[in-house]
């Protein structure tokens, strides 16, 4: 049951308030989006049309808490087929980026390791410039897996370096002071 | 034809083989590619949690291909996608603009981004690149893979049709190899989830290969490097995962173009594919040989039976 006193009105202005949310309030859940995702073709539990629906509901906690909003592959379907342009893939973008912070402010816990993947990557982007694949993976896999997780990487780790194809050491640009000072803008929000 | 060249970290590092492969068929075609000086990463997919950051990081590309007064062109999708929306965003919203102009220190008056897909049908054009063709694919048996950004979203990728694309089958075919259709041809490798969600991502890579199999493919051609990444890089860990036997080489589009255009296989660094592609040389010229439709149980495959008995 849904009671109307648990709800949050304001979280579709919260949503469109942020960078790539903000065609949300135009959607009028015709399921077009699900229609057509790949990922609802594997886990028929994924639905982004109900990702949207609670969100525009205000059904905020279970929103930023569910592990679906972590399962969208980025594909664009839904943004491209979309009849109302609510621009979905951003919009789930921007439901990440307010939970993310949810979480950093311990008012939610995010148990898929989507955001750390992200965030692994866009710090070795951050310090070099570009991203350090060895570093990134197998940290991610350190952390997440533990040792025998990494270990696990290792054979497909190696024979990618056979092939040429894996740097051990990151690669670092010499504009890194401004790819700093790019961070430092777009973090005003 | 001159053009500015972003490879982006992939090219330079686990699609080496795409970056080798790009650089001999564009000379070949009479395209001189000059690499931006110093570019750094578009953010990929792993930044869509904050769309300034990333359209941010992206941006840094444009002004230094600005610089060279060319069009850029980008093998990568997930880079051309990510280039092309900044492109946009600096010209359109104004306060974006500004914030990345203050950290610059430069003005942005905007570059042309394509991908080279889009450079190689609708530029070089597949009667002049099919033109300087020395060698007949025939008896590679293709279906063209085009995932997600190469035409999608259209408001960002203009070139083909965002639910029906031909461009890349058009080139398949001008080679002399077979085209095939195919169904899947846009729906997601899974890519985003490889870390994240393993199962999730093999199990929607895996779909592409049961149609290609059941169409009778002997090889997948993609234009992407996360593409790639899937289906070639991850292809043993899938076949373990689900316990079956795939042993489907994948090549760039720009690997099929070189062997027809005579190059060598290894300035194509066909030996740097994963999946090993020596078999799928062998079949070339070796004209029509039965295509086996083994556990045909798609649709289209029951479709093309149906048409065969007739």
């Amino acid at each position: 049951m849904i009671k109307s006193s648990d709800l949050d009105p304001n979280f579709k202005y919260e949503i469109s308030n942020e960078p790539g949310g903000e065609n949300i309030k135009k959607c009028f859940n015709c399921t077009g989006c699900t229609v057509g995702c790949p990922v609802t073709e594997i886990d028929k539990s994924y639905n982004p049309r109900m990702i949207l629906r609670k969100a525009l509901l205000g059904m905020r906690k279970e929103v930023l808490s569910d592990d679906s909003l972590w399962l969208c592959a980025s594909c664009y379907i839904c943004y491209e087929r979309c009849p109302q342009d609510v621009k979905i893939t951003e919009v789930i973008g921007a439901i990440r980026a307010i939970a993310q912070r949810e979480a950093k402010a311990g008012k939610i816990k995010i148990t898929n390791n989507k955001p750390l993947f992200d965030h692994l990557f866009i710090d070795s982007v951050k310090s070099n410039g570009k991203w350090y694949e060895a570093g990134v993976s197998g940290t991610f896999m350190l952390k997440t897996k533990g040792i025998g997780g990494a270990i696990g990487y290792a054979p497909m780790g190696l024979e990618l370096f056979m092939k040429g194809k894996l740097s051990i050491l990151p690669h670092k640009i010499k504009g890194t002071e401004e790819i700093k000072r790019i961070f430092e803008e777009v973090e005003k929000k | 034809m001159k053009l500015a060249y972003y490879p982006g970290c992939t090219l330079h590092g686990t699609a080496r083989e795409y970056d080798a492969s790009t650089k001999v068929v564009c000379k070949a075609a009479g395209v001189d590619l000059v690499e931006i000086d110093d570019w750094n990463c578009c953010g990929a997919l792993e930044a869509i949690f904050d769309k300034e950051l990333s359209m941010g990081l992206s941006a840094r590309n444009n002004f230094k291909a600005q610089k060279t007064g060319l069009d850029l062109v980008i093998p990568c999708s997930i880079c051309s996608h990510n280039l092309s929306r900044a492109d946009t965003a600096l010209k359109n919203d104004e306060a974006f603009r500004i914030k990345i102009e203050r950290a610059l220190g430069e003005k942005y008056k905007g570059v042309k981004i394509k991908h080279l897909l889009d450079v190689m049908v609708n530029d070089i054009g597949i009667d002049a690149i099919s033109g300087k063709f020395t060698k007949s694919l025939k008896g590679i048996k293709a279906v063209a893979y085009y995932g997600c950004l190469l035409v999608r979203p259209s408001e960002v990728s203009k070139f083909d049709n965002p639910e029906n694309p031909m461009s890349l089958d058009n080139l398949i075919k001008s080679t002399g190899a077979d085209c095939l259709p195919f169904m899947q041809k846009t729906k997601c490798c899974g890519g985003n989830l490889l870390m994240s969600k393993q199962d999730y991502a093999f199990l929607l890579t895996k779909k592409l290969f049961d149609e290609a199999k059941a169409a009778g493919a002997n090889c997948v051609v993609v234009a992407c490097p996360m593409c790639h990444m899937l289906l070639d890089g991850q292809q043993s860990t899938i076949e373990k995962a689900h316990n079956t036997v795939i042993d489907m080489p994948i090549l760039y589009f720009t690997q099929l173009i070189g062997l027809a255009l005579g190059i060598s296989e290894k300035e194509l660094e066909l030996d740097k594919n994963m999946v090993s592609t020596s078999k799928l040389i062998g079949s070339i010229g070796k004209g029509e040989t039965k295509v086996e439709v083994k556990g045909a149980t798609t649709d289209m495959a029951k479709a093309e039976e149906a048409e065969a008995a007739k």
